[in-house]
């Protein structure tokens, strides 16, 4: 198939010669085709999901991971070391809790979290409008240098994220409740006051597979096959979590001893087929879907 | 290019006699249109214009059945690149491998599990769709034994796998007037292959590295006259099977090389990764993909990646109306008030759910619209809200008189309440403030 | 008394030849922008005279960077004492240039000169922390807010830059690193430095009396970056500086730079959001109502020229709800006046019909109807609350500055509750209703160069395009030619674009070329052509939202539309849900058209087909529905008889039935060419 548009290329972590302290920079982009087939871009990066704050995390993924995930640092450094993960992202989710203000912790955090890994970071903030400003500020200012990407950016609730990517040099994730207009809105908003296109990454939001997942499958087709067609208001990078796939009753109530392989089936379906309509990231939270998922896009790739 | 109802409705005799059933030759052209209709219904039409219709409208890629009874499977006849052009219409079969040097009962228990093991999701009943035997022994006695163990056990559909038709022969022996799939047709071998599928009325697969290669065969196979054929593009890796099946969907929609019109076959097991390319199958056009035996948790999930899939984007999956307990809640637990929109009803849920708050969540029929769009077309009003409180037993299942609507409902609350005589409360327009709603406002 | 232009002339040539003995080495800590005006501009790194002057001669004598150089110089060999800053550090600008984005910031203030009055310096500085903006000060204006106590510091939003006019270099050295930080701006790319300046720098100077010739040609230099000069006091004359009245000042360099404050609270003393907007307030909780029947009441949103609007500014003229006797009607008069740049006249019928929705978003007020025929109550509960007649004029302001704010700069209410009044205000507002509808039922396609698209509904329909015209309504009958146009100016990036008519290529098709190219290219190449005013030839797509469909019947050469209520059968032999099954999602069906009920009595009704002539069935519904409409049209086209010859489904459900009832009514379509 060919094509008269091309995915602008995002570079997230910066390294010492480009003032930050990352062992690498990931680069997406640049696709020229359907996800791929000739032309298209490279493989697919897998982020592992950490947080800060284990309330709500899946217990799933707390058991298997083990007792670093009472520490973002070192989790961040097993994501790496052991579990072999392209990117770390953070949500920093000690700020969704009510009367949250501990803004210094989240600095801690995320300097603990660039302690424990070299590689680059994606950065979830928090979802509280009082808030957002202290926190997307710390966020921004303490990953200064860093070039990370920062989420999430909503049509109504982007300044704070974008100033913190702005102000800070960071990348921003921009995300629209599965539609390809809003996405586009979106990201015309953040042009307009003054993100580059170079550093918007769509998020079109991911429902779990089997609750609503088809509607984000979709959307990222249009939206790629859009760009692809030469609109470049829709030609970013794409970035897919379906986030509630470990909550959902099919995991949750799965049987004890398949439950584990229940919920990293349930990750690998929706990340894998996100890859397949065009993300260049996926996200997940389970170490061995980090690992299946590899597998899976080297063979795609053609990689083995 | 697809002829619109018009162009179609202009070569029709335009008598109106209704013979082809429809009222009005251009109801019936619109039918053609839509590939719904076949010309051949139309008793006056002459055959130069019927054979010109045929071309233009007959499905791109053929239908093909697998099978017999209520379980046989139905694929191809898919009209669009992707999903949201239109829709996927007809879901790939996932057929389970069985190998026939297994023992009679190892063979016994795969069957079984497949022919019973079902999942219900969003009123849907799924089940994998059935086995493909497969001639490892190299004997043909062996091979006929698997198949007959089977046949007495199952009425499942089958493919049968051989590159040797004597031992395909054998199996269809015990099978050949439930028509299983043959697989697979070379260019070396496809007379003889095309001799038992005509002789037993069977489809079969034909296997060639490329388009060409393809509509090379099948071309032969038509003239041989086997015309229900499925394609094998002979992939050796997940990366050439997307490129290949993306090609061949693509030439056949667009008619550029109409003989790839045919559904496409996928054996994941000879990929290193077989749940990669189990999943890339069913996203990316495989028709029959042909699987090792799924444990639980796999079989689950690719299940319902088929369901998402193949769900028509224009028709959302509705859930069943009605009061549904949430947490095992009690007479005195809310009562909330939600559309039948599949993916509000599960949004809801989910957080509902994941709060562990009990409460009834009553399910009205919006006919799949969701809140913000069921009130603008007025479907979701105060007289659907008091009909489903009467029809689903609310009045009987709570003890107290309070609803929460949606926050987009807001403009009817007013109305609501008048109409019912409960109090209405307006709760939050995204459901992952509902918990803290709840929490808030009920106590 | 100062002429400008003398004054940069000699002032210019001061600072040049002070420039010229600059000598010694001079540079900035804390910064990785070197002197950052000149480094912006030429791409240099001054650091000693030579630098400078090499600068200088680089930028053609840009007199920007020779205050740049002297002011380091000086500041190199003392420092500024405090309070003032001096030149501020990197770290400060990453802070602000958060807050410019995000909003906590809007822009950037300067003053110079000297104020005739302390006080007056003190009242423009509080003005500007009100709207959000960061205020820069030299000079004696600093001590004279310290005796007005008024407290200076960063920390307060007024940043003391040094002893003269001169240190407001700064002012501008941070305009270049933001350019360079956060604008992707090169050093040495003196074209884009300006043209990001005076795109995006939020900023301008307000200069009192008493600047010397070099301060003035230092000051009048910024305007190259798009920073306008207010003159606030007098004392200059000529050039292209704004004199302004102090009153004047701030609003005038908000307005010219865009700078726009954002309103986020609704101050009135109850609950205010959509969750209320379907709650009502019966007869036994309201405290008082105005108008349904009960007393005069009407409502009227207007445009008005930016100086005569005050934001947020609301007059009650009559009794408030204190002198009104619980349970009573009282008259009302609703008088919204708005202004902005963006803002036209159109806008208003379409913003009035909002009025609805923001009263009934109070919890305790509630709203019907519009124009003279509103009705409104208040609860007693809010009352109670401390509820307030002025109160309904708070949040009307409020929210529309809210819900517009690209589109309005200011809102003012008036609400008048003495009969007398409301009965007069009533009248004036009645005749602007009238030349209203006068002017939207006389607009004809041939008026616009421009029709609006609408791609809300590719959500489910990916390559449907709505054209929306004065003549036709979008397919769903909910959106105008004017509503298309108002959701364009509040939200440009939405789903309704402007669409350029471009070259006609056929009259009677309605095709044009600027519309085929705009269909093309939202249909992602999908569909070539869309003829506005034809149902068989290119006609236009459809979504799934249509409100009727229209069909050809070729056998009786005529056309028949169904409208969504009705389920039965049609002569087509399709019902609608067939229809629209078959037609809907995006495609294009020559034959079959999704059109609004309006369209049906529109002058353009399929005209490429011979309009109305052609009409021979429609449910008797809708046929009632537009009646009146229809028969005025069919009467203008000189087919008076024609409405009673439309067959409806009490005479034909099949098309036997309806080429009988034709043939026996004699209808046109007899005798008319076929339509295929």
């Amino acid at each position: 198939m060919t094509w008269s548009g091309e995915i602008d290329r995002v570079h997230i972590g910066a390294t010492k010669q480009e003032g930050g302290t990352r062992s690498r920079v990931c680069t997406v982009g640049g696709a020229k085709n359907l996800p791929f087939l000739e032309g298209a871009s490279e493989m697919p990066l897998i982020a592992l999901e950490i947080c800060d704050d284990t309330g709500s995390w899946s217990p799933i993924v707390l058991a298997y991971t083990g007792d670093v995930t009472r520490d973002a640092g070192e989790w961040a450094k097993k994501a790496e070391k052991e579990f072999g993960a392209d990117l770390v992202r953070l949500h920093l989710t000690s700020t969704r809790k009510r009367g949250f203000s501990d803004v210094r912790g989240v600095r801690t955090t995320i300097e603990a979290v660039l302690q424990g890994t070299g590689l680059p970071l994606i950065i979830e903030g928090s979802n509280e409008p009082s808030v957002d400003s202290e926190v997307f500020s710390a966020c921004g200012e303490a990953a200064a240098g860093e070039r990370a990407l920062l989420g999430t950016a909503e049509a109504d609730r982007y300044r704070s994220v974008a100033a913190a990517a702005v102000a800070f040099g960071h990348g921003v994730i921009a995300q629209s409740p599965i539609d390809i207009n809003l996405a586009k809105q979106l990201n015309i908003l953040l042009h307009e006051i003054g993100m580059p296109h170079d550093r918007i990454v769509i998020d079109p939001f991911t429902g779990a597979l089997g609750y609503g997942f088809e509607y984000s499958y979709s959307v990222m087709e249009r939206i790629r096959t859009a760009a692809l067609k030469g609109d470049t208001d829709l030609a970013m990078p794409m970035i897919s979590a379906a986030a509630d796939s470990l909550n959902i009753k099919e995991v949750r109530e799965a049987p004890q001893e398949v439950r584990d392989e229940t919920a990293v089936m349930w990750e690998f379906c929706a990340a894998f087929s996100a890859a397949v309509a065009g993300a260049e990231i996926v996200c997940v939270r389970h170490p061995r879907t980090l690992e299946k998922l590899k597998k899976g896009f080297a063979h795609l790739a053609g990689e083995g | 290019m697809a002829l619109k109802a018009l162009d179609i409705y202009k070569i029709l005799p335009k008598k109106n006699c209704k013979e082809c059933g429809f009222p009005t030759c251009l109801a019936f052209a619109m039918k053609i249109a839509s590939g719904k209709a076949d010309p051949a219904t139309c008793p006056y039409l002459d055959e130069e214009t019927r054979q010109k219709l045929g071309a233009a409208t007959r499905p791109p890629i053929r239908l093909v059945r697998i099978g017999v009874g209520p379980r046989k499977v139905v694929v191809g006849e898919e009209t669009v690149l992707f999903r949201h052009d239109k829709t996927f219409y007809h879901p790939p079969g996932l057929m389970v491998e069985i190998p026939d040097t297994w023992s009679p009962g190892q063979v016994k228990v795969v069957a079984a599990q497949i022919e019973n093991e079902m999942f219900t999701r969003v009123g849907q009943d799924l089940f994998l769709s059935g086995v493909a035997i497969r001639n490892v022994s190299g004997a043909a006695d062996t091979f006929q034994k698997t198949v007959a163990a089977i046949e007495e056990m199952v009425s499942l559909p089958e493919i049968l796998i051989s590159d040797h038709p004597e031992v395909l022969e054998a199996g269809l022996i015990e099978c050949g007037t439930y028509r299983p799939l043959l697989c697979a047709a070379t260019d070396a071998n496809y007379t003889s292959f095309c001799r038992l599928a005509t002789k037993f009325g069977c489809p079969l697969t034909v296997r060639a590295g490329s388009v060409e290669g393809l509509a090379n065969l099948t071309t032969k196979c038509v003239q041989e006259g086997v015309e229900d054929l499925v394609m094998d593009p002979a992939a050796t890796t997940p990366r050439e099977f997307l490129a290949l099946s993306t090609q061949i969907r693509k030439a056949a929609i667009e008619r550029t090389v109409p003989a790839v019109g045919y559904p496409v076959y996928c054996d994941t097991t000879t990929y290193p990764d077989p749940d990669a390319a189990c999943a890339l199958g069913v996203l990316k056009y495989g028709s029959l993909i042909v699987t090792r035996p799924l444990e639980y948790s796999r079989k689950l999930a690719f299940l319902t990646l088929r369901q998402n899939i193949y769900t028509d984007p224009q028709k959302p999956i509705q859930m069943a109306p009605g009061l549904y307990p949430v947490n095992s809640p009690g007479r005195e637990s809310p009562l909330l008030i939600t559309v039948n929109f599949s993916l509000t009803y599960f949004t809801v849920l989910g957080y509902l759910e994941g709060a562990k708050i009990p409460c009834h969540l009553l399910v009205v029929d919006t006919e799949g619209l969701s809140v913000l769009t069921a009130v603008a077309a007025g479907k979701l009003n105060e007289t659907l809200v008091r009909e489903s409180l009467k029809k689903f037993g609310a009045e009987e299942a709570v003890s107290h008189r309070t609803l929460v609507l949606p926050g987009y409902a807001a403009p009817i609350s007013g109305r609501v309440e008048e109409m019912t005589g409960w109090k209405v409360m307006v709760g939050p327009r995204d459901a992952a403030d509902l918990p803290e709603f709840l929490e808030k406002e009920m106590g | 008394m100062a002429l400008i232009d003398q004054a940069v002339q000699t002032g210019n040539t001061v600072l040049k030849e002070n420039l010229a003995r600059l000598a010694g080495s001079f540079s900035y800590e804390e910064t990785a922008y070197q002197l950052p005006i000149a480094y912006a501009l030429t791409g240099t790194a001054v650091r000693d005279g030579a630098s400078a002057q090499d600068a200088f001669a680089r930028s053609q004598n840009n007199v920007l960077i020779a205050v740049e150089s002297l002011v380091a110089a000086r500041e190199g060999q003392k420092k500024p004492e405090l309070p003032y800053t001096g030149f501020i550090p990197d770290a400060y600008l990453r802070k602000l240039g958060y807050s410019l984005v995000d909003g906590s910031i809007l822009g950037l203030a300067l003053l110079v000169g000297k104020a005739p009055r302390g006080d007056m310096v003190a009242g423009l500085c509080r003005e500007l922390q009100e709207k959000y903006m960061l205020t820069f000060l030299t000079g004696e204006n600093i001590s004279a807010l310290e005796q007005e106590r008024v407290k200076v510091g960063v920390d307060y939003r007024l940043v003391p830059l040094g002893p003269d006019a001169l240190s407001a270099v700064h002012f501008v050295d941070i305009i270049a690193r933001v350019a360079l930080m956060f604008g992707g701006v090169t050093p040495g790319d003196a074209g884009r430095l300006v043209a990001y300046a005076q795109e995006r720098a939020k900023a301008f100077v307000i200069a009192f009396p008493d600047l010397t010739d070099e301060e003035i040609a230092f000051i009048d230099a910024m305007r190259v970056l798009g920073i306008p000069i207010l003159s606030v006091g007098g004392g200059y004359e000529g050039g292209e500086w704004i004199p302004v009245s102090v009153a004047e000042a701030v609003p005038k360099g908000m307005e010219l730079k865009r700078i726009k404050v954002q309103v986020t609270t609704v101050a009135v003393p109850m609950h205010c959001s959509p969750a209320f907007e379907g709650k009502s307030i019966r007869k036994e909780e309201m405290y008082v109502e105005f108008g349904g029947g009960r007393s005069p009441a009407f409502e009227i949103l207007q445009m008005r020229p930016t100086d005569t609007v005050e934001d947020g500014k609301v007059t009650v003229i009559g009794p408030e709800i204190e002198e009104v006797k619980e349970g009573s009607a009282v008259p009302l008069g609703v008088i919204v006046e708005v202004a902005g740049t963006r803002m036209k006249k159109e806008f208003e019928p379409v913003l009035e019909r909002r009025i609805h929705n923001f009263v009934n978003y109070g919890e305790g007020t509630w709203h019907v109807a519009q124009r003279n025929l509103i009705w409104v109550r208040f609860s007693k509960e809010s009352v109670a609350q401390g509820l307030r007649i002025v109160h309904l004029g708070k949040l009307i302001a409020a929210k529309f500055r809210m819900d517009f704010p690209e589109l309005l700069d200011a809102v003012q209410v008036t609400l008048i509750t003495e009969e007398g009044k409301v009965r007069e205000a009533m009248k004036a507002a009645e005749q602007v209703y009238e030349e209203r509808d006068a002017r939207i039922a006389g607009m004809k396609d041939e008026d616009v160069d421009i029709f609006y698209s609408c791609t809300l509904c590719q959500t489910f329909a990916p390559n449907h395009v709505c054209i929306i015209t004065p003549q036709r309504l979008a397919l769903c009958g909910a959106i105008s030619w004017l509503d298309g146009r108002t959701a364009y100016e509040i939200s440009p990036a939405g789903a309704n674009q402007p669409v350029k008519k471009g070259p006609l290529i056929d009259a009677r098709r309605g095709e044009f070329e600027g519309v085929n190219r705009f269909v093309r290219k939202a249909s992602h190449g999908e569909v070539e052509r869309c003829s506005l005013y034809s149902l068989v030839d290119a006609p236009m797509t459809c979504c799934g939202c249509f409100e009727c469909i229209a069909v050809v019947l070729p056998e009786v050469n005529g056309i028949m539309v169904v409208n969504r209520d009705y389920r039965g059968d049609t002569p087509c032999g399709m019902s609608f849900s067939t229809l629209a099954g078959t037609i809907g999602g995006g495609a294009q069906t020559p034959g079959f058209a999704g059109i609004s009920k309006l369209f049906i009595a529109s002058e353009r009704f399929f005209q490429a087909e011979d309009g109305h002539k052609r009409l021979v069935w429609l449910p008797s519904q809708v046929k009632e529905e537009i009646g009146e409409r229809l028969r005025k049209e069919l009467q203008k086209e000189g087919l008076g008889d024609l409405y009673d010859k439309i067959g409806d489904e009490k005479i034909a459900t099949t098309l036997e039935q309806l080429a009988t009832y034709l043939e026996k009514v004699r209808h046109p379509v007899l005798n008319m060419t076929p339509l295929l």
